[in-house]
């Protein structure tokens, strides 16, 4: 129960005990959002089923087995079923949730933090560099997202890397455009000319000061945009252009079992269904996050 | 000779083809250790003085000397750490998001100057905040409050200069007298220069050695505090804004 005192130290007072604090906070008022926990969960057990997957596979996800192709869910030994292969959907649904995870992932760590970059760079600084950077940003905004990424994969060749370097590089302008309209709206305030006249630079006054302001409205969007950038990556996959078969990944089972939807539905539906869920879950824990990091909401 | 010169000082906001004199040639001299005071209706400029000694607005023409050199552009550390300002608005000038720790130890930081922990504390001693405010976010803290972190910050420096524009005008009464009290007692601790907007009459009656008054961007007369205590205005628009609120001055 000590610990629980430190932490709940109305003043705290060290540095770290204040974080660890205000992190105990933040935990608690996570847990009072429901549906942020429910995210919190799938996002858990997502974690898990790639960390695990090697365990709780019950087939190995590559191995075909042709006298077992297009079992129906239910089957002994095949929970949900089999696909044109023979392949376990259970273990290639479990197997592939680390590629869905890597590939969100990567791109939730690339594309935000540029857009973010270079959107504050953008407000902040005004004149010809805000020309400059918003005038790229447009020329990416103007590409239909599929397309420019299609032309990327195909430039650079198919495979996953490409795939998630494709996807982020079509996906940040959006994190541009809100990070700059959010600069531009704190970039006049107080706060900003007093820490300016405390003789701070661009970068501190970027980094320490608007960034921060910036965050909430960002990670809105990259929670709504996480269930688009799986079905990029599953778009992408689905064209034969991202992750190559025989490797597991969501979209790409659906796209193979596009052609035997009306008689074994199960085949496309069992990873639409993962996609589905995961993408729920991403969506509720930012919501939930978002409320949480925004310390104004904290009486609430 | 004086630390803060300022010589046919004109500020002019130019947007699209439109101009807007804020400033127009107005000169001031503020010796060390003194309280100026800039009294004027709203849009008369004197804040936009404090802002073009910042750099925080676009000088057109004349100039200003601190300590008789002239102000740098951009203005550079140096600058800072003579000159600080406190804003009008608490509740505005302090970042949403960061804790009165992070808020009073980043000035330090940009300076690259130790001691950062025992400096806090003795910045929150200094304005009388309990120590224990210093992990909570301004959202936390009354308006006064806030205002004494905003000075607070204003002196982690340790500048010889304090602007003040209007540092008052959004607490209320009980408040006000507390926060000028508190700077009063500052700057005689200190020996701080006070340079200080305000058009509340009863605040610079109470602040100020000398007082300029401004109209539409102009100075109209500068006066002694002995000339406002006995009346002695000499234009008719001084004497018409001092009348105006002269019974809401505070006795000496």
């Amino acid at each position: 129960m000590r610990t629980m005192d430190w932490l709940r130290d109305q003043n705290p007072t060290s540095r770290a005990q204040a974080r660890a604090g205000q992190a105990y906070l933040n935990w608690l008022r996570l847990r009072r959002n429901p549906l942020a926990m429910a995210g919190l969960l799938i996002t858990v057990i997502l974690l898990l089923v790639a960390l695990l997957a090697p365990w709780l596979a019950p087939h190995d996800p590559i191995a075909q087995d042709l006298s077992q192709r297009l079992l129906p869910p239910l089957s002994p030994g095949y929970p949900m079923g089999t696909d044109e292969f023979g392949r376990d959907i259970l273990s290639r649904i479990l197997f592939g949730s680390r590629i869905t995870l890597y590939i969100v992932l990567l791109v939730v760590l690339t594309a935000p933090v540029a857009g973010l970059f270079i959107g504050t760079v953008a407000g902040y600084f005004g004149g010809w560099v805000d020309a400059v950077l918003m005038r790229i940003t447009d020329i990416f905004l103007a590409f239909p997202k599929l397309i420019l990424a299609l032309a990327l994969v195909a430039v650079l060749g198919p495979g996953m890397v490409n795939a998630v370097l494709a996807i982020a590089l079509t996906s940040w302008p959006p994190y541009a455009r809100v990070a700059r309209a959010e600069t531009l709206t704190v970039r006049n305030s107080d706060y900003i000319a007093a820490v300016k006249l405390q003789g701070a630079g661009g970068g501190r006054v970027i980094w320490g000061h608007i960034m921060p302001m910036c965050l909430p409205s960002v990670i809105i969007r990259v929670t709504l945009d996480m269930a688009g950038v799986i079905l990029t990556a599953a778009g992408l996959g689905f064209l034969g252009l991202g992750v190559q078969p025989p490797l597991p990944e969501w979209g790409a089972m659906i796209s193979s079992g596009r052609k035997y939807l009306f008689e074994q539905w199960w085949v496309a539906t069992m990873p639409g269904l993962a996609i589905f869920i995961v993408s729920l879950g991403f969506n509720l824990l930012g919501d939930g996050l978002r409320d949480v990091l925004d310390p104004r909401s904290a009486g609430k | 000779m004086a630390l803060i010169e300022i010589e046919n000082l004109s500020v002019t906001y130019r947007s699209k083809g439109r101009s807007v004199t804020a400033v127009e040639s107005v000169s001031l001299g503020v010796e060390a250790r003194q309280s100026f005071g800039l009294v004027g209706e709203s849009g008369s400029g004197k804040s936009t003085i404090l802002r073009a000694i910042c750099g925080l607005a676009p000088v057109t023409g004349g100039t200003i000397r601190i300590g008789g050199d002239l102000v740098p552009t951009p203005r550079g550390r140096a600058f800072s750490a003579r000159v600080q300002m406190v804003f009008q608005d608490p509740y505005a000038s302090l970042h949403p998001r960061h804790t009165l720790d992070r808020t009073l130890s980043e000035p330090l930081a940009i300076h690259g100057i130790g001691q950062t922990d025992a400096r806090v504390m003795q910045a929150l001693d200094d304005v009388g905040l309990p120590q224990s405010f210093r992990f909570r976010y301004p959202h936390q803290l009354s308006g006064g409050q806030r205002q004494r972190v905003a000075i607070a910050r204003a002196l982690m420096l340790r500048p010889e200069i304090l602007l003040l524009d209007e540092p008052t005008s959004a607490l209320d009464a009980s408040v006000q007298a507390e926060t000028l009290n508190l700077l009063n007692r500052l700057r005689t601790e200190r020996g701080l220069t006070f340079l200080m907007v305000s058009h509340d009459l009863a605040v610079i009656d109470h602040m100020c050695d000398r007082i300029l008054v401004m109209q539409n961007g102009r100075a109209v007369e500068e006066l002694s505090r002995q000339d406002l205590a006995s009346a002695k205005m000499k234009t008719d628009y001084a004497r018409s804004l001092f009348s105006a609120s002269a019974d809401r001055m505070l006795e000496p």
